[in-house]
């Protein structure tokens, strides 16, 4: 009987100190995470401006499904989304395979100055382009000397350059990131596994898409899924290379949301509304590529 | 064993515990403080109003914003010793957006005392925030400002903002272009939008420069040219969108189409680029505000090559050779150390002639207080602009500027337009292009 009452307090004791363990870092998530998204919820129910809100239901809701504005920001950023994260995906492999040559020399350069614009701060690196694809700027300077175009391409203020430009930068800064994935990757896979396969006779490239990738899945999962949530909050570069124009040629959804509560007249609930549109698209997205790549790895 | 770890651990938790304890604990001594100085004026307040030792103003632009707010600081203290003045400068953006977060987090910690705030925004904030801003109806008289100034510092009736930047505009034009082409600085005195295009076609054709440098995602010369209407985005009633059958809009998309197909603009993205092409002599002129004059003067081999001419017009009837583009006011937040920050502001701002003499030989504002025009500083010849008294100029014309609504959604109608006039420039039909705006604007504006 005393036996039992002793197990008993144990076992509460464990618990209790297990709980106590997580509970700062529980208290703080509800605090700084659940508490939040809650009452952005509940403010995307409001409309008004400022602080004069009232409760319209799913007024805002319906107002998304009919802006122009949402739909052409939608609309772009998954023209970013469709473009560049493939193309970034294909390059961090592409990059990764060769950095993890064995005979390559200089390897460590190489990846430094690959990863190196990772590090770099967004607004400054955002800024830096701005003024290299400015009318002026260095690019065209260079395109205009070599012949390559007879006038200055207007990488900023046309609807598509602007759009091309928005790619190359995040292209630049974002590939590096992807690729130290792949070559962590790389590094675990046994060099005995190409070596049969040498053996066999298999060329390069029947290498690459018969080994490497398939062995790399999970890891091509995990970067696509954090390249589209990234891409789908993308804000920095846009705001600060086009400003979301000419026009909203450029704009994307974050941008939106910053526009209506600041450059507008502060609607907040309306920015809670388009908020979580964009959760509701990035949890759809991570399902379906779940569901296409994943299989027994996801 | 186990024990041992849950001591740590409780510890731990008293240590963060304590530590949160004593950070907050801080944080209440230092309201505390505050609240002790409020006590200490407010038990004075039987002798004497009660007011703030200290106060905080937020305002943009060093060269322009902040160095009269130096001026008026210096002159406040002349009288009040003992008035702490802390002078932040911010981007426009960052005020707007620190503005915002916090007045609906509901509370007035962080905010300052006094705050510069764009007129085009100003209804917006005083709307969207109604009992957060201060009523200067006891300080300041709103008839003592230039007239069109009245409508975005008031509401119901009463006088909130204190006007100051003009924002009134002025056809900078680069003289020795001008000549060039066969043209002389009194052509472009009293000439309308097309004939504006026409020289700056002569220009073009003899000089090989630009006439005018534009921003696709900044419609400040369609703003300019309908106010100089007296037409706005919006109807009077500052709501309803005015967008289809807005004749002076129409004319001003025709207008800006013309430009832009003739070949004489040259276009750049943001602000320093702006600058950037009035300096290296790229374009032969700038319709624009006159905040614009210490950039242009900032080029000093440009001297004695630019002449400022009244804006050119509409040709509608009712247009006239003055408008306005971005002025600001101040505004006086309703928070502690309000009484003292309005004394600051009626003092300097708000009834200061002298002030306002320096602040114009000094830094080169032109205010919207209307005894300051009479002083001898506006009248005095300036040597970059070879010899033309350019702010008796503009004082004159800030007299003309027609009074329009701004209402709360400038800058949200103004992407709608934006977009809409890529459509027109690549070749939409114009009553569509403006009834489909309206329509946008209608569903978008409750």
């Amino acid at each position: 009987m005393k036996k039992t009452n002793s197990n008993v307090s144990i076992r509460t004791k464990s618990v209790l100190t297990g709980w106590s363990f997580v509970l700062l870092a529980v208290i703080l998530i509800f605090v700084f995470y659940f508490y939040p998204m809650l009452q952005a919820l509940i403010l995307s129910f409001q409309t008004g401006t400022g602080s004069n809100l009232t409760f319209t239901g799913f007024d805002n809701y319906t107002r998304l499904l009919s802006d122009k504005t949402f739909i052409v920001s939608v609309k772009n950023t998954f023209i970013y989304l469709l473009v560049q994260v493939p193309l970034m995906i294909v390059l961090a492999l592409f990059i990764s395979v060769l950095l993890n040559d064995s005979k390559l020399k200089f390897k460590g350069f190489f990846r430094t100055a690959i990863f190196l614009p990772c590090v770099t701060s967004l607004v400054a690196y955002s800024v830096v382009f701005k003024y290299l694809f400015a009318g002026n700027g260095l690019v065209n300077t260079m395109l205009l000397k070599l012949h390559l175009v007879s006038a200055p391409i207007e990488w900023i203020t046309d609807p598509f350059w602007a759009k091309i430009t928005i790619i190359i930068a995040i292209t630049w800064r974002w590939t590096g990131y992807n690729m130290i994935f792949y070559l962590s990757a790389l590094q675990n896979i046994d060099h005995s596994i190409y070596e049969a396969a040498r053996i066999d006779g298999a060329s390069a490239s029947r290498q690459f898409f018969g080994i490497t990738v398939p062995l790399l899945k999970p890891i091509i999962l995990f970067t696509s899924i954090t390249s589209t949530i990234g891409t789908l909050q993308l804000f920095d570069e846009v705001m600060n290379i086009t400003k979301g124009g000419p026009g909203n040629a450029t704009q994307t959804i974050s941008q939106y949301i910053y526009n209506l509560s600041f450059k507008y007249s502060a609607d907040f609930g309306y920015a809670a509304t388009v908020s979580y549109s964009i959760v509701i698209m990035i949890a759809l997205l991570s399902v379906i590529q779940f569901k296409v790549a994943g299989d027994k790895n996801g | 064993m186990k024990k041992g770890i849950a001591l740590l651990l409780i510890c731990l938790l008293l240590l963060t515990a304590c530590s949160s304890n004593s950070n907050s604990g801080s944080g209440s001594k230092n309201t505390g403080n505050a609240a002790a100085d409020n006590g200490t004026s407010g038990n004075t307040a039987t002798t004497e109003p009660a007011h703030a030792k200290e106060i905080t103003i937020w305002a943009w632009d060093p060269a322009f914003n902040i160095a009269a707010l130096e001026v008026a600081k210096a002159e406040y203290a002349k009288t009040n010793p003992d008035v702490k003045i802390n002078i932040v400068e911010y981007a426009q953006a960052d005020i707007i957006q620190k503005l915002n977060t916090g007045l609906n987090s509901g509370t007035t910690k962080g905010l300052p005392n006094i705050v510069l705030i764009e007129d085009y925004r100003s209804q917006s904030f005083l709307q969207s925030y109604k009992d957060s801003f201060y009523d200067l109806s006891g300080s300041i008289k709103g008839s003592d400002f230039a007239d069109y100034k009245s409508g975005p510092t008031s509401l119901d009736g009463k006088q909130y903002g204190i006007p100051f930047d003009s924002g009134v505009t002025g056809l900078y034009a680069r003289t020795d272009y001008l000549e060039q082409a066969g043209y002389k600085l009194s052509d472009l005195q009293d000439i309308d939008w097309n004939k504006y295009i026409e020289i700056g076609k002569a220009v073009k054709e003899k000089t090989g420069k630009a006439l005018i440098t534009l921003d696709p995602n900044d419609l400040g010369l369609i703003r300019v040219m309908i106010q100089s209407a007296g037409e706005w985005y919006l109807k009077e009633d500052g709501k309803t969108p005015n967008i289809a059958g807005n004749a002076p809009l129409k004319e001003a998309f025709e207008i800006y189409k013309q430009i832009m197909e003739s070949n004489v603009a040259k276009v750049h993205a943001d602000w320093s680029q702006f600058v950037a092409a009035l300096n290296s002599g790229d374009v032969a002129s700038v319709p624009t505000g006159n905040w614009i004059t210490p950039s242009i003067t900032a080029e000093a081999t440009q001297s004695g090559k630019w002449g400022i001419a009244p804006l050119p017009k509409l040709t509608a009837n009712e247009s006239v050779h003055a408008s306005n583009l971005g002025g600001s006011s101040w505004y006086v937040m309703n928070v502690d150390g309000k009484e003292t920050a309005a004394d600051f502001m009626a003092k300097t701002f708000g009834s200061n002639v002298e002030m306002y003499q320096k602040l114009l030989t000094d830094i080169g504002v032109i205010g919207t207080f209307k005894a300051a025009a009479g002083g001898e500083a506006y009248t005095q010849a300036n040597e970059f602009f070879s010899g033309q008294k350019i702010v008796s100029d503009f004082a004159a014309w800030t007299e003309q500027i027609p009074s329009v609504n701004y209402g709360i959604n400038t800058y949200a109608i103004e992407d709608i337009l934006i977009v809409e006039m890529q459509n027109y420039l690549n070749g939409k039909d114009i009553d569509s292009v403006l009834s489909d705006a309206q329509a946008q604007a209608e569903s978008q504006i409750k």
